[in-house]
């Protein structure tokens, strides 16, 4: 859990000398309260690895997946508050990584097309832990619901090293994979001759999907993480022309996402993450409409040229 | 039925005998068998169901043999890579969505990747080794350029920069004159004759474009359940000789089956017509 406190070090100082310069009444002490400065830096670092596996995400047209597995990590919170053995989110990842495997292997062979897998398995998950939370859990003193749209402020010190050290090694972990990864996502049969270890490549791909959707239903909540990860991720997409500037541009647009979600929620007092997934589809809206009047723009001088 | 004579002085790069591959319970490919040498541009034609995507994917290690062996001899540079490695220039190679951001620099690279080197970063001189291939195939001007905004021929010359960046001597391709325009055919067929003679590379390939084909590659193959033709393109028979040939051995073995044939007679019109297509 190294990398929490190092990042709070390095980062911490940092970000207090920004503080007297942001507009703003509530919003600089995000920058200068030390149990904010927490919140803060665990939503840039999940936004840049969701951005990273967005874009992913995106070239193998699995958008929805983010959206399924979150489902699929509420209900599993829901299971594990009722069992109550171990730490609800732990049991979150496990279960998370699991129906990320299954969707993958489901999808690779065929047993199920596209988005079914998906569709199948988070629904599925969510029933199950609704159904046994409602039997179960009623007298539980730990409400669910708080996982649907999380609230930054909240977070403890033991949760944010978690989400920081998490998110480092996912981001470590496809720094690696990239290439592969990509070569895989456009010819899976060409990748297989050329020697990539595919199969293995993708388990390690399922993991990471899983452990960074887990990590992103705390930063935004279960029914917002598509604003982290799919919609920075289509920003990038649109303004970018390879595939090394669309990753690079995700991340800085999540980032965006991410300060600007932040600024508002807290000078107009609305939960964090809903503003969150406002801000990314305003941003969004934004992106499309100047790449169109660029678009417009220049074909107009082409034409007068 | 003989090989060039320069070309008997190479070495074997692949060799393949008595193969028979079976799919969905029916021999697709029997009792083949080919010697290709190093530096050979060899053409497969025959019609549609005659098992020439089962041959290259039987090479490709993907099907496997019923009956036979495949043999593909490595070069050095490639040993202990971890499996055979073989250029593969798919039917589809560059048919990716339009919505996925890819340069052509970034799609060639991509070809560079085996087990080995699959999670390490990209070396110096594979950098540079790219940006020669991407030079041979001219796209120079292109590299930067989405891939998704190429025409059809310059797509396929990415997808051959590919299969080159495998670094493997034989380079596999299915069809890659599929939705190329005819000028384009005419420099692509001549780039991969020019990769044949001065880079030793050896190229089989599957083509429906006869006339091209045969004026390009230096031997020809009709495969039609077996190989019913294979020698040097000049020598290669009208298709209706083919079919005499082909009629009277079955009729001999017993296996004639009328229903089939005429279905493969309208294949081969089709061929015919492409290959005078070709010929304009």
């Amino acid at each position: 859990m190294v990398f929490g406190e190092l990042l709070l070090d390095l980062l911490g100082p940092i970000l207090e000398s920004i503080a007297p310069h942001l507009p703003g009444e509530w919003f600089p002490r995000f920058f200068s309260r030390a149990y904010l400065q927490r919140s803060l830096i665990a939503a840039l670092v999940v936004s840049m690895v969701a951005g990273f596996l967005g874009s992913f995400l995106l070239i193998r047209n699995l958008a929805l997946v983010g959206d399924g597995l979150a489902h699929v990590s509420y209900g599993a919170i829901g299971i594990f508050i009722v069992i109550g053995i171990i730490d609800p989110l732990d049991g979150a990842y496990v279960v998370c990584v699991i129906a990320a495997i299954l969707i993958d292997l489901a999808q690779r062979y065929g047993w199920l097309t596209g988005d079914t897998a998906i569709a199948i398995i988070s629904t599925g998950m969510l029933g199950l832990g609704l159904v046994l939370f409602k039997l179960y859990g009623g007298t539980s003193l730990v409400t669910i619901d708080t996982y649907l749209w999380a609230d930054l402020i909240t977070m403890s010190d033991e949760l944010y090293r978690r989400i920081v050290f998490i998110s480092v090694i996912c981001y470590l972990g496809l720094l690696l994979l990239y290439r592969s990864l990509l070569a895989i996502c456009i010819d899976p049969v060409a990748a297989r001759i050329q020697g990539i270890p595919v199969e293995v490549i993708s388990l390690c791909w399922s993991i990471l999907v899983g452990l960074v959707v887990v990590s992103m239903v705390q930063i935004v909540g279960a029914l917002l993480v598509t604003a982290l990860l799919v919609t920075p991720a289509a920003m990038a997409q649109i303004t970018s022309r390879s595939f090394f500037s669309a990753v690079v541009l995700s991340q800085i647009y999540g980032i965006l996402t991410i300060l600007l979600g932040l600024y508002y929620s807290a000078e107009l007092g609305t939960g964090t993450g809903s503003m969150i997934a406002l801000v990314s589809a305003v941003l969004f809206i934004i992106v499309v409409i100047s790449k169109s009047l660029v678009k417009l723009l220049s074909t107009t001088n082409q034409n007068t040229s | 039925m003989s090989v060039d004579a320069n070309v008997t002085q190479k070495a074997t790069i692949l060799h393949i005998s008595d193969l028979s591959v079976n799919r969905a319970g029916n021999e697709v490919i029997k009792d083949v068998d080919l010697l290709i040498k190093e530096g050979e541009f060899v053409g497969i034609v025959g019609p549609n169901g005659g098992g020439k995507t089962t041959l290259i994917l039987t090479i490709l290690g993907i099907l496997k043999p019923h009956k036979g062996s495949v043999v593909v001899t490595q070069n050095q540079s490639l040993q202990g890579s971890g499996r055979i490695q073989v250029g593969w220039v798919p039917q589809a190679a560059t048919n990716i969505p339009d919505h996925l951001r890819i340069t052509v620099k970034e799609f060639i690279r991509l070809g560079l990747l085996n087990l080995r080197n699959c999670i390490l970063p990209l070396s110096k001189s594979n950098k540079v080794k790219v940006d020669k291939i991407i030079e041979t195939v001219g796209l120079t001007s292109y590299a930067n350029t989405r891939l998704t905004r190429l025409s059809g021929g310059q797509r396929q010359r990415a997808a051959i920069g590919k299969a080159l960046a495998s670094n493997s001597d034989l380079l596999l391709m299915d069809e890659p004159m599929v939705g190329v325009d005819m000028e384009s055919r005419k420099s692509i067929l001549a780039l991969l004759s020019k990769l044949c003679q001065e880079q030793n590379k050896t190229i089989v390939m599957i083509s429906h474009d006869l006339a091209s084909i045969r004026k390009t590659a230096n031997r020809m193959v009709y495969l039609e359940n077996t190989i019913w033709f294979d020698g040097v393109s000049s020598d290669f028979p009208e298709l209706s000789t083919l079919i005499d040939l082909r009629e009277n051995n079955q009729l001999e073995s017993h296996s004639a089956n009328i229903n089939r044939s005429s279905k493969l007679a309208d294949d081969e019109d089709k061929m015919l017509q492409t290959s005078e297509k070709g010929g304009q």
